[in-house]
């Protein structure tokens, strides 16, 4: 088995090396939004002092690190694999004898990832240079912990994803869907503001979420910024949501197979 | 006359089509009102913490986001789809009936696929100016409103044109079809006041990919922030830019040798 992944990590990093020319546009999508609201929330906290108790440093903080942890938790399998669905490309992968979506599509995912993230780090580099945040609550001992979390995290964002794009299996298309999906995901993830300044029933209702653990819970644990009953917490619901997300992804997956007729067949 | 009889032609056809695939235009008029939802309520979150914006209150920010949608609308209903026809032309050689047929070629490749169902957009982000200029109240004369409304065609007009010098760009170096990405990037730095960026940023989103002379810019003259010649300044570059863009793409034209030539 390992062998397999071994072979499909070959293939892909020399494919995703293929398409380097678009990778800095991918990248600038991934930019820009943080980028504007770090400024947004710098101008904000700058002009009053600090936000909620959020200072000026806790924003840049908070955003440049958002930067990588939503890199490496991030999906694309809706793009990898809503048009195998749709015109029927999937059928020359599910004859092999290994999962396709556990294999060939995830592999491809950390691939893609891999890169993007070695693209992103000087960039990531000049914008500390520029900015000058003060990194200092951030331990050795608290990016141990963010590991599990970030690997969870991009567990489930991959495994909900999965599940989603399997709508496909019924409705052909999933784009839609997939943009209703993204915006829940930007509401409850901490993308758009550090959670603690959403109102308050949507903060309650994030905790239970699975969102938070894409991108709030795992910033807010390398900024060593959440007390130990948060961190079990979300680490509980890191478990839950994991075991979860699997179950629906194997779930759908086993009843889309038996609907899914392949174009041209 | 002529021309207008054509667009009369090219909207009708673009109906005709958009008709065959209706649900999935409802569908996504109700994404659009989620999305609409959600901006509202990041707006309302942002405005719950301060009571100001870099100066700007939230009808300036409301009418601002109502540009934004505008210059949104103008990439979702004309550029983008008519760029993907514009490089599957260029890709099998089908550019050539664009060129062959008695028509303005630039306007040909500029309104041949039109989204229709965004018009709904359109009146939605007239809604947003309108109502966020209300709110916003007394500070607008009407000196301000009408140069707001001149600086915001003109803004349209200057997107427009960096656009026709991105894709006729294709005619000297094929390998370039993707160079239209980067304005739908940086789009998103449209939403909020260019002023409160980062001075790189803000050299970016005005000189290089001029997203801010279309969204931030017609908000300032609204504001009365700008100098009767910062306002004839900036209608002076969108008229420039016109004539520019139109030249690149006749050049560009001249050198354009079909896909099997």
């Amino acid at each position: 088995m390992l062998r397999i992944y071994q072979r499909l990590w070959q293939v892909n990093w020399a494919e995703q090396w293929q398409y380097r020319a678009n990778l800095l546009m991918y990248l600038m999508y991934w930019l820009v939004s943080p980028i504007v609201y770090l400024a947004v929330w710098t101008t904000v906290a700058r002009t009053q002092g600090s936000v909620n108790g959020l200072t000026v440093n806790d924003f840049m903080t908070y955003y440049l690190t958002l930067l990588i942890v939503d890199n490496l938790t991030a999906d694309i399998t809706i793009h990898l694999l809503g048009y195998k669905i749709q015109d029927g490309t999937l059928s020359g992968e599910l004859l092999k004898p290994v999962h396709p979506i556990l294999t060939q599509t995830l592999v491809n995912n950390l691939a893609f990832k891999a890169l993007t993230v070695m693209v992103l780090i000087p960039i990531w580099l000049g914008l500390c240079l520029l900015l000058r945040p003060d990194f200092g609550a951030v331990t050795l001992s608290s990016l141990l912990l963010s590991i599990p979390a970030v690997v969870l995290g991009f567990g489930i964002n991959f495994l909900m994803g999965a599940t989603l794009t399997c709508v496909a299996f019924w409705t052909t298309r999933v784009y839609s869907i997939g943009e209703l999906y993204w915006a829940i995901i930007i509401l409850f993830s901490g993308q758009f503001v550090p959670l603690d300044l959403m109102p308050s029933f949507i903060q309650r209702l994030a905790q239970f979420l699975p969102f938070q653990l894409f991108k709030y819970f795992p910033i807010q644990l390398i900024l060593g910024r959440l007390s130990t009953p948060v961190i079990v917490h979300g680490f509980i619901m890191d478990v839950v949501w994991f075991g979860l997300a699997l179950a629906l992804f194997l779930t759908v997956w086993r009843a889309g197979l038996k609907r899914f007729s392949a174009v041209g067949a | 006359m002529h021309t207008l009889k054509l667009l009369a032609t090219l909207v009708k056809l673009n109906v005709q089509q958009e008709l065959a695939y209706r649900t999935d235009a409802l569908i996504h008029i109700l994404l659009n009102l989620t999305w609409l939802g959600w901006e509202l309520l990041s707006l309302s979150i942002l405005f719950s913490n301060t009571a100001t914006l870099g100066g700007w209150g939230p009808g300036e920010l409301i009418a601002l986001l109502g540009v934004f949608r505008l210059i949104n609308m103008l990439m979702a209903a004309l550029i983008w789809p008519n760029t993907e026809r514009f490089n599957s032309g260029v890709r099998d050689g089908t550019l050539d009936y664009t060129f062959l047929q008695p028509v303005n070629s630039l306007f040909l490749i500029s309104f041949s696929r039109i989204v229709i169902w965004r018009v709904w957009d359109f009146i939605l982000a007239t809604i947003l100016i309108i109502v966020g200029l209300r709110l916003s109240g007394d500070s607008a004369t009407p000196l301000n409103v009408v140069s707001f409304l001149f600086l915001v065609a003109s803004g349209a007009a200057i997107i427009y044109s960096l656009w026709i010098v991105m894709i006729a760009f294709t005619f000297w170096f094929t390998k370039f079809d993707n160079n239209v990405t980067i304005l739908q990037a940086l789009l998103e730095a449209g939403r909020y006041p260019a002023t409160v960026y980062p001075v790189w940023l803000r050299l970016i989103v005005t000189f290089v990919v001029p997203i801010a002379v279309a969204t931030t810019v017609p908000l300032q003259a609204l504001r009365g922030d700008l100098q009767a010649w910062q306002v004839l300044g900036f209608l002076g570059v969108g008229a420039a830019s016109v004539f520019v863009a139109s030249r690149v793409w006749k050049a560009g034209v001249r050198r354009y040798s079909s896909a099997s030539s």
